[in-house]
């Protein structure tokens, strides 16, 4: 068993070194087919783990070497197959593959064909690191190193050049590649912090470890825990993009779109809410109550903030992102109400059909020759039949509607929330549920039905490669499937993850709850159809309105922070070097030297060669030296 | 082997001596073969090295002048071991990768004696001898600067020598107070009394507070200047700015690293009290470093001065850790010293490099060079990342060590030192985006060659150790780690005041408990 942790965990990263191999030549279509390969040899590695662990309920560690060892500092490279790092590795390794696999045909004209596949090989190593460590300091290497290969990524197509925010949001994706990266970095320092305060007060960084520790730090300062549970949290609104961080993640969207399926929706940003989860005896605790509960009120809150933005929206990939967004909320709210194995659960069937939804969407792309605006589209049914099956199934059980999978996992969030009694956070979810089906339909009906207006742009579209829409096909299964297996799904992780029941009260109602969300999403989607079905028909009046403006500018979020934040502070930047720096700190020290050469020269002109001057330069000198001698005696 | 450190030292310089009459042609296969000479010997160093033990190892004395106590006394142990072997490495790669072409035997033999003179100051535990190391370092690297230099080297190359001079002068000051301290302490009074300047005998002397405060102050300026450490880092920029491109790699990587060694192996374990006394004065000059010059870095318009600043704030942590009184701050410190070493020779050189090709170092001449110099890019993003503090690079180790210690310390202080990671980030990846990336669309850049063979040869291996030692840095740590430990323990045995004794104590067992 101990190999086939290794196997899972290293075949994507020999899969990325073999593809760097060829990173300087022309497109070779083998270096594809081996990645995915070697993906897949990751995936059947983890399935069989998952296997084991499901028939024996044994976890596996393995321990392969110490890494950093300083005074009681102890930090191993060790690797830990459970319940709930097995199931993410299943769900990492498998949609990996197929993006591997569709990124064969979807980067198949680019010059840089190998290089992204090394680059996408290394996340899902550094991706399967963080699930995998048996440690904090260990989900840190995997958590950066998802964090230079999103940049790596985002950034892939690095020659576009920075254009203004009214022609793209993005500015380029460079640009959004060092915004991504900068802002996970701010998040990252409250992760270290927290991994600091983990280490001084437990003595270890070891999973095992410090959790059986908490209670006993309880009794003494339970300050401390909260410290340790905001500082770990403010990580994960980082990469999972929680507001005030969040503006990276659809700016993030200039990446290649399978970039944008794996780490942006499926995997790399769960990263945070796994985070949450793995750290369940943290979060769970009686006296970081409040800490848990701001974790769901700022889940409840981004869902609902994201889905409004998503309203109005026409790029095609931002649609999709800020639906992204939205359905972390959702995972946070479960996750902050408790309900950790229902988070697990919501991450684990978004992520097969949030990426199926992206790979449509890549699709789309692909076909309307790189044009995302959906107002442009319409009426692509009938030339992509299957990408509108797909998109259509994936949009559907992202609405929640039954029996797909997103039914499942989106109603036992809201039903937790309802058993907490906060209806609030209630009500919230349950209308941000109909948002979700308002604006992903809108979505589906302005790109695939109605008047097809992609025509006045000379556009023709044509259905993707046969073996890419084969290898979707996975994801659109279990975008079906992957919600009837709820309560095994529940059987399985509360082994390791605290149990999360529902009430009496809750369990009578629970039929009403579920009519009640089902109403929102079904009403959602016929109002998104009779409004968008037939054709986009734009009112001039609706998009000058002040709220339309708003939430198409995002709140004016990003704009707020390029004022407030990054130009004061390059403004500043520039006053510290060249008015601080050069004028006053610089300038001092010139300033003594010169009075030194100065008074040097000045008094060379003693040095005039006269006698009777020297003598009385002498006497001058005897006599300040008697004076100097009499102060010192009286004083001293 | 028992004369291996003296062969360290002086080999280079008769070698230097003897380039004299090498012809101009062969001088820098003859600089090469005698720098690569002398790193297999720092690595045979390393090797019977004995990393358990605390211990000086590789021991030389010979009195010199014995009526006042001043001895040839050089030694080893764990802090200085590593500054050694990097030393030598950084001397054979900048000499490999070295691309000037005027005076090229003056270059080779100059850098040499530079050779000579840097692992004489890692190495020295005699003052005195110490002394002279440090003030002759100065002069090799005046005559790069001055006489390789850009347009300004004049005015830089002075401005770098008076003002670390004058540091060092207020140093010696300090220097000849603690001898007649010692000496006092030995019955100078009755006129018996021994006279030393062996680093080791000072280390046992118990100095009043009020003396270790002045003393402090005394080396402090001395080494402060060296790091340099804000506000006293305006030299730099000059210096770096019209070095050659070995210049500043020497000088990057080894010359600044005197200074923070000072503070490791005078000023902590010389003055117990002073230091612990000075840890928030010193740890805020360290935060202004890494926030304020990160983002005057973030300013610059050249590439050589934003990596010119973002050393200063490197420096910055290196100060913080070495003063977090625990073992993973002041070994962290050490780590991160070598880490920068390779790391800011590494970017010197190839910003070097591209000065090669283009004669500008301006970043508003580039942009979008990722597309002709792939390889190029490439090991610039490495470099980059590793600067930043990647984990799985050498950089993190050290950062990492550096603030995990420092929190045992202070947790506002460094929460405010670790923004380093963010700032780093900033003005790292704004360079590498003006530079790099975007439409590469001046025209004397569309035909820009890719790395050559001998730039390959030369940046590769810093790349290999920059991941070796980021993946598995025990073999380096554990040495380092039980000098620091053994000092530690001496600092808190000589310290005078209690509060002192219980600070240094109470930092010790927090890493003893859980063993």
């Amino acid at each position: 068993m101990e190999n086939l942790v290794y196997i899972a965990l290293f075949a994507p990263f020999v899969s990325s070194l073999f593809a760097l191999m060829f990173v300087m030549v022309p497109k070779q279509t083998f270096v594809g087919i081996v990645a995915s390969m070697l993906l897949f040899i990751s995936f059947l590695a983890s399935s069989i783990l998952a296997y084991h662990i499901v028939m024996t309920n044994e976890v596996i560690y393995v321990r392969m070497m110490d890494w950093i060892v300083v005074g009681n500092l102890s930090i191993p490279f060790g690797f830990v197959a459970d319940h709930v790092s097995v199931t993410m590795m299943v769900v990492v390794s498998l949609v990996s593959t197929v993006v591997h696999i569709y990124s064969i045909g979807y980067m198949d004209h680019d010059r840089s064909f190998n290089r992204f596949f090394s680059y996408l090989s290394a996340f899902v190593f550094s991706m399967m690191v963080l699930v995998m460590s048996d440690n904090f300091a260990g989900l840190f290497i995997g958590w950066e190193g998802v964090g230079v290969c999103s940049w790596l990524l985002i950034g892939f197509w690095y020659h576009k050049k920075d254009v203004t925010r009214d022609i793209n949001p993005s500015i380029s994706p460079s640009w959004a590649a060092n915004e991504a990266f900068i802002m996970n970095r701010i998040a990252d320092l409250g992760m270290l912090v927290g991994i600091f305060i983990i280490f001084w007060n437990t003595g270890s960084l070891q999973y095992d470890v410090v959790f059986p520790k908490l209670s006993e730090i309880a009794v003494i300062s339970p300050e401390i825990l909260i410290t340790a549970a905001i500082a770990l949290f403010i990580g994960a609104m980082g990469k999972s993009a929680q507001f005030p961080l969040h503006t990276w993640l659809t700016d993030a969207m200039e990446g290649p779109t399978p970039v944008s399926a794996l780490i942006h929706a499926a995997t790399m940003v769960t990263a945070g809410v796994f985070l949450v989860i793995r750290a369940n005896p943290l979060f769970g605790m009686e006296e970081v109550a409040g800490v848990s509960y701001f974790i769901a009120s700022l889940g409840t809150f981004v869902a609902f903030f994201a889905a409004s933005m998503a309203l109005v929206n026409r790029d095609l990939k931002r649609i999709i992102a800020f639906s992204t967004l939205s359905q972390l909320g959702y995972m946070f709210a479960a996750a902050g109400l408790g309900a950790y194995w229902i988070a697990l659960f919501h991450l684990a069937a978004h992520a097969f059909f949030k990426a199926l939804l992206f790979l449509g969407a890549g699709n789309v792309m692909h076909a309307m020759h790189d044009e995302l605006d959906i107002f442009k589209m319409g009426g692509l049914r009938k030339k992509m039949r299957w990408t509108w099956g797909y998109m259509g199934l994936a949009s559907l059980a992202l609405a929640g509607i039954w029996p797909l999978a997103g039914f499942y996992s989106k109603d036992a969030i809201i039903e937790s929330a309802f058993n907490e009694g906060n209806l609030i956070l209630w009500a919230m979810l349950v209308i941000t549920a109909g948002m979700t089906a308002f604006y992903s339909f809108r979505q589906v009906f302005l790109t695939f039905h109605g008047d097809e207006r992609y025509k006045e742009f000379g556009i023709h579209p044509h259905e993707m490669y046969k073996y890419v829409l084969i290898g979707m096909s996975p994801l659109a299964i279990l975008a079906v499937v992957a919600g009837w297996g709820k309560d095994w799904f529940e059987g399985f992780v509360t082994n390791l993850l605290p149990a999360y029941k529902m009430s009496e009260h809750t369990h009578h109602l629970v039929t009403t709850l579920t009519i009640i969300v089902s109403v929102f999403a079904v009403s959602g989607i016929l109002i998104a159809a009779f409004k968008y079905i037939r054709g986009l028909k734009r009112s001039e009046k609706m998009e000058n309105s002040f709220i339309y403006r708003l939430l198409a500018n995002q709140y004016y979020i990003p704009q707020l922070y390029a004022e407030m934040i990054s130009k004061p502070y390059a403004e500043l930047s520039n006053i510290f070097w060249k008015s601080i720096d050069m004028k006053i700190v610089d300038a001092t020290v010139d300033a003594i030297a010169n009075i030194v050469y100065k008074s040097g020269d000045g008094s060379r002109k003693m040095q005039s060669g006269n006698l009777s001057n020297y003598l009385a330069w002498m006497t001058f000198g005897a006599v300040a030296l008697l004076i100097a001698a009499l102060i010192s005696s009286v004083l001293g | 082997m028992d004369n291996i450190l003296s062969v360290l030292i002086f080999f280079p310089a008769i070698a230097g001596l003897l380039g004299f009459v090498i012809d101009k042609n062969s001088i820098r296969a003859y600089g090469i073969s005698v720098t690569v000479i002398e790193f297999v010997l720092s690595l045979v160093l390393w090797a019977s090295f004995d990393g358990t033990s605390a211990a000086m190892q590789f021991v030389e004395l010979v009195p010199i002048v014995p009526d006042f106590g001043i001895s040839y006394y050089v030694a080893v142990d764990g802090i200085s071991l590593f500054l050694v072997i990097m030393t030598t490495l950084m001397t054979l790669i900048g000499i490999i990768s070295m691309s000037v072409k005027s005076e090229i035997k003056n270059m080779v033999i100059t850098l040499l004696f530079l050779e000579m003179t840097m692992i004489g100051v890692f190495v020295t535990l005699d003052v005195i001898v110490f002394y002279l190391f440090w003030e002759l370092s100065l002069v090799p690297m005046l005559y790069i600067i001055g006489a390789w230099g850009g347009p300004l080297r004049v005015y830089a190359a002075i401005k770098f020598f008076l003002y670390t001079f004058t540091g060092s002068l207020i140093m010696l000051v300090g220097i000849l107070f603690l001898a007649f301290t010692y000496h006092d302490a030995m019955g100078g009074y009755d006129n018996v009394g021994v006279w030393s300047f062996a680093l080791t005998d000072w280390y046992q002397l118990k100095l009043d507070v009020d003396v270790q405060l002045w003393l402090f102050a005394a080396f402090f300026i001395g080494f402060a200047i060296k790091v340099p450490m804000f506000p006293f880092h305006t030299w730099l920029p000059y210096a770096h700015g019209q070095a050659p491109t070995i210049g500043s790699v020497i000088l990057a990587a080894v010359l600044l690293k005197m200074g923070t060694y000072g503070f490791v192996r005078f000023s902590l374990p010389l003055f117990p009290d002073a230091s612990v006394m000075m840890i928030v004065p010193i740890a805020v000059i360290a935060i202004i470093m890494i926030i304020y010059t990160a983002m005057v870095a973030y300013a610059q318009e050249d590439i050589k001065q934003v990596i010119a600043y973002s050393s200063v704030s490197h420096m910055g942590i290196i100060m913080l850790g070495a003063f977090a009184m625990n073992t993973q701050g002041i070994s962290g410190s050490i780590f991160q010293m070598l880490a920068h070493g390779i790391v800011s020779g590494a970017l010197f050189m190839l910003v070097g490099m591209l000065y090669d090709r283009r004669h500008t170092k301006l970043m508003s001449e580039f942009g979008g060079l990722a597309l002709v110099m792939p390889r190029y890019a490439m090991i610039f993003g490495i470099m980059l990342m590793a600067s930043v503090g990647l984990p799985l690079t050498m950089g993190f180790v050290g950062e990492f060590l550096v603030l995990i210690g420092f929190y045992n310390v202070s947790p506002i202080l460094t929460i405010l030192a670790g923004t380093s990671i963010i700032v780093g980030a900033v003005y790292m990846l704004s360079l590498f985006k003006k530079t790099f990336f975007g439409e590469l669309t001046n025209e004397k850049n569309k035909n820009l060659l890719d790395l050559d063979a001998r730039e390959t040869f030369s940046l590769v291996p810093l790349v290999l150790i920059v991941i070796w030692l980021g993946v598995y840095p025990t073999p380096i740590l554990k040495p380092i780690d039980v000098s620091v430990a053994s000092m530690l323990e001496l600092m808190e045995a000589k310290a005078t005041k209690p509060k002192t004794k219980e600070f240094i104590a109470s930092m010790r067992s927090d890493n003893k408990e859980e063993n």
